[in-house]
């Protein structure tokens, strides 16, 4: 009940003329939807529903079918993943207060990925990985110790190949491994994942072959996202056996996403990795608000850049390498315009029943601080004010 | 009747003068006519501009000339109409606008017709500084958005925001002072109310009259809630007064409700009601759910509360006899 998703409010007005996110949204166009509310496919509201892309305070059950608005900052996402496909691949931190649509950046991000035929593999909730509610277990043979967490493995394992069933299926292995299994060689990567979300036991080395395979040439691109960033960028809850924390990176997916992220390890056949911070109810991390408000001002093109406090112990330097990347996409509120798209979306839904009008918008938007598009929608829907 | 052009209008709008020394807060007087304040001199002293020392124009001159002539010349307070100039003016009528020719002549073009009259009222709003799509009223001279109408409606003020219904709901919903948490709550309970399939109402437990049909209550929650409340709300009390039907008995009498107060009634029963009813699940919205179905079983005739008013409205029908009790006996 609590993680229920709905999807669909049968109640609400279905609205015409909705367009479609297909392959060409950064592409072949883009300016011209920016501001508007498009549809999910169907297939791709499959996918996001099994790599728990919708959240449940996200207020998708209000309407007849999810849709996405469009912002300006999402059409130059969409641009950036289109780039990488072909060139370097795409490293990006999404930061913005509380309730200006990072979680939701994320989520077009993967639908761009699934409708352009990529595999993605999504932590939907960073906290569950590290708040020491799963099983783990020290890898043999790693230095610094990394320690697996075979249930989570092996369900997120379950996830991607739900997910990304369609590309999965048609892929065959083509690499020989090692594994405590028996495997045949011609089977699907699909059923690759299938074997490894059956059995705990030996799901991170059925990882570890899915992610070589995925690896290998003439594969598909891969988007690997992460929601919550805070809370791997600090020490997790589990327990070395010397009883020190275990520090979140030496988690073996958190680790393998860090790798990534920080450019150490790159993607062999293009791609992106995606990581948004999470700015309620989130632990704080010293390094990780150090990083990213140099990384902005770095962008910005400021003459100061913020130095690190001397007197400070907190600093982390794994979090700061970690972090390695070129991009920050600093969220803000909405414009006018996106604004008032989102609320016309609302209005023709039936939601709404106010007439929406420049006077209307402008009154919401300041009311949210500046256009953060959580406000406009508690304001707006949700009453409160 | 088509709109008169004034172009006595338009050439004086060109001419500098002075501002008048009293701004005048009547808006609705058009800023093309010029306007002087009464305590204005219009004497020598007046500052003059470059081009005022000019002849006068058309009217002006034809004032004048009447003036001297001993007739009734065009009212130069009034702004005269060019047609009435053409009239006049033999020469400038063959090169008037083809519009005026054919007025002139009789055959007047459609001039009101719904396209003519929306692209004049998108230039009006383009002219006064708007978009063409959004039209600016006068009003907006001047200011950002429109003034407010007058009187204020009731919700204009923050405090009173909420529908009343909504507000009084929330109230008494609220447990220990914690009003944002009944808001919660409250919102909660609109958009379950918003999602859940539309009721099927019962025609023993009518609803009330001039109710929208069923289908049309889940996109308007607000108004679910205040036909579900209004229509289970008791007309009366029952005051017992202790010892007035002799023997030690209390005695009955029916006592009529306010608006509110039979709201409240409502709300309180539909509040016992639900939480008599069991959790479906867990979280923390489960008191918010079990009160939305309870909502909803008062719209679809199902809910307790129904026997509740029944019964009060019996007591009160069978009491009525004691409607004329006052306290030192009863009045004939």
């Amino acid at each position: 009940m609590r993680k229920r998703i709905v999807l669909s409010n049968t109640n609400a007005l279905e609205v015409q003329g909705l367009r479609e996110l297909d392959a060409g949204l950064g592409e072949t166009n883009g300016e011209e939807v920016i501001g508007q509310v498009v549809g999910l496919m169907g297939s791709t509201v499959d996918s996001l529903r099994a790599v728990e892309a919708f959240k449940t305070a996200q207020g998708w059950g209000l309407f007849r079918r999810p849709g996405l608005l469009v912002r300006e900052e999402s059409v130059a996402l969409s641009r950036k993943l289109i780039m990488s496909e072909e060139g370097e691949m795409l490293r990006l931190v999404i930061d913005g207060e509380r309730g200006t649509g990072k979680s939701l950046i994320l989520l077009h991000a993967m639908a761009t990925a699934f409708v352009r035929g990529w595999v993605v593999l999504n932590i939907p909730e960073a906290q569950e990985v590290t708040n020491a509610m799963n099983d783990y277990a020290p890898l043999p043979g790693t230095t610094p110790t990394l320690f697996s967490q075979p249930t989570y493995t092996a369900n997120w394992l379950s996830q991607i190949n739900k997910a990304n069933t369609t590309l999965l299926q048609d892929m065959e292995l083509s690499l020989t491994h090692n594994l405590p299994i028996p495997l045949q060689s011609n089977i699907s990567l699909s059923r690759l994942c299938e074997l490894g979300a059956r059995d705990p036991d030996v799901a991170w080395p059925v990882f570890q072959a899915f992610w070589a395979e995925l690896m290998a040439k003439g594969r598909p691109p891969v988007l690997l996202a992460l929601d919550g960033l805070n809370n791997v960028m600090r020490e997790s809850m589990y327990r070395a056996p010397d009883t020190s924390f275990v520090h979140a990176h030496d988690l073996a997916i958190v680790n393998h996403f860090v790798g990534y992220l920080s450019g150490e390890r790159k993607l062999g056949n293009g791609g992106a990795v995606i990581a948004a911070t999470n700015r309620s109810h989130a632990p704080k991390s010293k390094s990780l608000d150090l990083v990213l408000t140099q990384l902005e001002e770095r962008q910005l093109g400021e003459e100061e850049i913020t130095e690190k406090d001397p007197f400070e112990k907190g600093y982390d330097g794994r979090v700061e390498w970690a972090l390695g990347v070129k991009d920050v996409l600093k969220l803000k509120g909405l414009s006018k315009k996106e604004a008032r798209g989102l609320m016309e979306y609302w209005a023709k839904s039936g939601v709404l029943r106010k007439r929406v009008d420049e006077e209307e918008v402008a009154e919401k938007w300041a009311l949210a601080g500046n256009g953060v598009v959580g406000e406009i929608e508690r304001g707006a829907l949700r009453m409160r004010i | 009747m088509s709109p008169r052009l004034n172009l006595f209008g338009a050439s004086r709008s060109l001419v500098i003068r002075a501002r008048p020394s009293i701004t005048s807060h009547q808006s609705w007087i058009l800023p093309v006519v010029s306007r002087r304040g009464f305590a204005d001199e219009k004497g020598p002293n007046a500052p003059k501009g470059p081009n005022e020392n000019a002849l006068g124009h058309v009217s002006e001159e034809a004032a004048d000339m009447s003036n001297i002539m001993g007739e009734t010349g065009p009212d130069l307070g009034q702004g005269t109409p060019v047609q009435d100039i053409l009239k006049r003016d033999k020469e400038g009528r063959g090169k008037a606008p083809e519009v005026i020719k054919e007025e002139m002549d009789g055959n007047k073009a459609d001039s009101t017709s719904f396209a003519n009259l929306l692209s004049l009222g998108q230039l009006e709003s383009i002219a006064a500084g708007g978009h063409g799509t959004d039209p600016v009223t006068v009003d907006t001279v001047g200011h950002k958005y429109a003034l407010p109408d007058l009187p204020l409606p009731k919700n204009a003020n923050f405090k009173y925001r909420y529908d009343p219904i909504v507000a009084q709901v929330t109230n008494l919903l609220m447990k220990d002072g914690k009003l944002s948490v009944a808001q919660r709550n409250m919102s909660f309970i609109l958009n379950h109310l918003r999602t859940a399939p539309p009721p099927v109402p019962n025609p023993v437990r009518p609803l009330l009259p001039g109710a929208p049909p069923p289908t049309h209550l889940p996109l308007n929650p607000i108004g679910y809630l205040t036909v579900a409340i209004d229509s289970v709300a008791p007309l009366l009390r029952i005051r017992s007064q202790r010892g007035a039907a002799g023997g030690g008995a209390a005695l009955q009498i029916p006592v009529p409700l306010g608006l509110r107060q039979r709201r409240r009634q409502a709300v309180q029963w539909i509040l016992d009601a639900a939480n008599k009813r069991k959790s479906r699940g867990s979280g923390k919205n489960q008191f918010a759910l079990r009160v939305a179905d309870e909502i909803i079983n008062v719209v679809e005739g199902k809910s307790s509360v129904w026997e509740k008013r029944q019964l009060v409205h019996k007591t009160g029908t069978s009491a009525r006899a004691n409607l004329n009790y006052k306290p030192g006996g009863f009045r004939r």
